[in-house]
C-alpha cells in the first residue's frame, strides 16, 4: 500500500546484454512490430495523456501526508482519566498501522531482491531475511495474540507480562 | 397445455387438409416433446410464399420482460450517465493531487490530506473536521465520566449515610412521644 521511499533497495544492476552481429538479411521481425506498436498504440495513447496533462497542469493541488504530535502514552494516564485513555487508544491504533505498514515494506523488499537474484537469493539475500526476521519477531512480541478486541491496554498489560518474563529470566540466570 | 397442443394438431391437419390439394410440402408439426429447434408453440400458416412454410410461432410474452428492462436502463442511465460525465469531467480537467512534504511553518486544511479532488470537496464542505469530530468525542466521553463518577460518589455517600446514619438521608418519621398512651404501663401487673 504505502510507496517504499528507499529505491536502493529495488535497484537492479544494468544488464549486459551484447550487441548482436546481423548475420542474415531477413528483417528482424521484432523491429517491425515494435515500430507498428508505437505508431498504432503508444503514440496515440502517449499524444492523449500529454495533453490531459497540459490540462491538469494549469492548477496544480498537494495533498500531504498527516503528521499527528504525539501524547501522552497509556502508562502516563492517571487512572480514571478517559480522555487520556481516549488519546493514547488512538495514538496506539495508528502507531499499529504503522508498524503493519513497516513490516509489510520489509517483507516487500525481500521479495524483490529475490526476483532480482534469481538463483542466488540464498546467499545474496540473507539481510534482507535477517531484517524481516527479527522485524516479525518484534512485531508478534508486541501485537501478536492480543486477539481482535485487542487495545492498548492488553498490549500495556503483555508488555508488562514480557518484562516480568524477562526479570525472572535474569533472575534465573544470574543464580 | 395437452389439450392445446391437440387443438392445434387439428388445426394444422385441418390446414394441411384444405391445401393437400394445391400445396405439395405436407405440414409438418414439430413434436412438442422434442422442440429444440423453434421456441414455443408452432403452428403452420397458410399463403406459404417461396421460402418455405410460414410459422406462426406461439411463445410466452416477453412484453413485461423488456418492458421492465427498458425502465430499469432508463432510470439507472437518467442520473448514471451525467454522473459519470461529471466525472469524467473532474478526472481529465482538474485531475488529482500531487504528494507533496509539509512546507516549512504551514499548517494544511484538514481537506488538503485527500488525493481526489471530489473527496477533497466532499471533505471541505459537508464533512466536519476530524478536530472538531474529536473533539466531540472527548467531550461525551467526558459527560459522561462524570456522570459515572457522581453515581459512584452517590452510591457511596448513601452507604455511609446508611450506616453511620448522621447525615440528612435514611430518617424515617415517627410518631410524636406525647401521643404515645402509656396507661397501660402504668401499673405493673396487667
Amino acid at each position: 500500500m504505502s510507496k517504499d521511499s528507499d529505491w536502493e533497495a529495488y535497484k537492479v544492476p544494468p544488464t549486459r546484454t551484447p550487441v548482436s552481429e546481423r548475420a542474415t538479411s531477413v528483417p528482424n521481425p521484432a523491429t517491425l512490430i515494435e515500430t507498428v506498436f508505437n505508431y498504432v498504440v503508444d503514440a496515440p495513447v502517449t499524444f492523449v495523456r500529454e495533453w490531459i496533462e497540459r490540462q491538469q497542469a494549469k492548477n496544480k493541488f498537494y495533498y500531504y501526508h498527516q503528521k499527528f504530535r504525539r501524547v501522552p502514552d497509556l502508562s502516563e494516564c492517571l487512572e480514571g482519566d478517559y480522555l487520556c485513555f481516549f488519546e493514547a487508544e488512538a495514538q496506539w491504533r495508528r502507531d499499529r498501522l504503522v508498524d503493519m505498514e513497516i513490516v509489510e515494506i520489509i517483507r516487500e523488499r525481500l521479495g524483490a531482491c529475490k526476483q532480482r537474484e534469481g538463483p542466488n537469493e540464498f546467499q545474496n539475500c540473507a539481510k534482507e531475511v535477517e531484517l524481516l526476521m527479527q522485524v516479525t519477531k518484534a512485531y508478534q512480541d508486541r501485537y501478536g495474540d492480543i486477539g481482535v478486541h485487542g487495545n492498548a491496554r492488553t498490549c500495556l498489560m503483555k508488555q508488562k507480562h514480557r518484562m516480568m518474563e524477562e526479570r525472572k529470566a535474569q533472575a534465573n540466570a544470574s543464580e | 397445455m395437452a389439450a392445446m397442443s391437440l387443438l392445434l394438431r387439428a388445426a394444422a391437419a385441418w390446414g394441411a387438409r384444405r391445401t393437400a390439394g394445391d400445396a405439395v410440402v405436407r405440414a409438418r408439426l414439430p413434436a412438442l416433446a422434442g422442440a429444440a429447434r423453434l421456441p414455443g408453440t408452432v403452428a403452420p400458416v397458410r399463403h406459404s410464399s417461396s421460402h418455405g412454410k410460414r410459422m406462426f410461432i406461439i411463445k410466452a410474452t416477453r412484453f413485461y420482460d423488456t418492458r421492465f428492462l427498458n425502465l430499469l436502463r432508463f432510470y439507472i442511465f437518467l442520473t448514471g450517465i451525467p454522473v459519470a460525465l461529471f466525472i469524467t469531467y473532474v478526472n481529465i480537467f482538474i485531475g488529482e493531487a500531487e504528494l507533496a512534504e509539509i512546507p516549512e511553518g504551514y499548517i494544511p486544511d484538514y481537506w488538503e490530506y485527500y488525493k481526489h479532488p471530489i473527496s477533497r470537496w466532499i471533505a471541505r464542505y459537508l464533512c466536519d473536521p476530524p478536530e472538531k469530530d474529536y473533539e466531540k468525542q472527548m467531550a461525551l466521553l467526558d459527560v459522561e465520566a462524570k456522570k459515572a463518577e457522581l453515581r459512584m460518589m452517590e452510591l457511596e455517600a448513601r452507604r455511609l449515610m446508611r450506616h453511620r446514619g448522621d447525615g440528612p438521608w435514611y430518617h424515617y418519621e415517627t410518631p410524636d412521644k406525647n401521643l404515645v398512651d402509656n396507661s397501660m404501663k402504668s401499673t405493673p401487673d396487667n
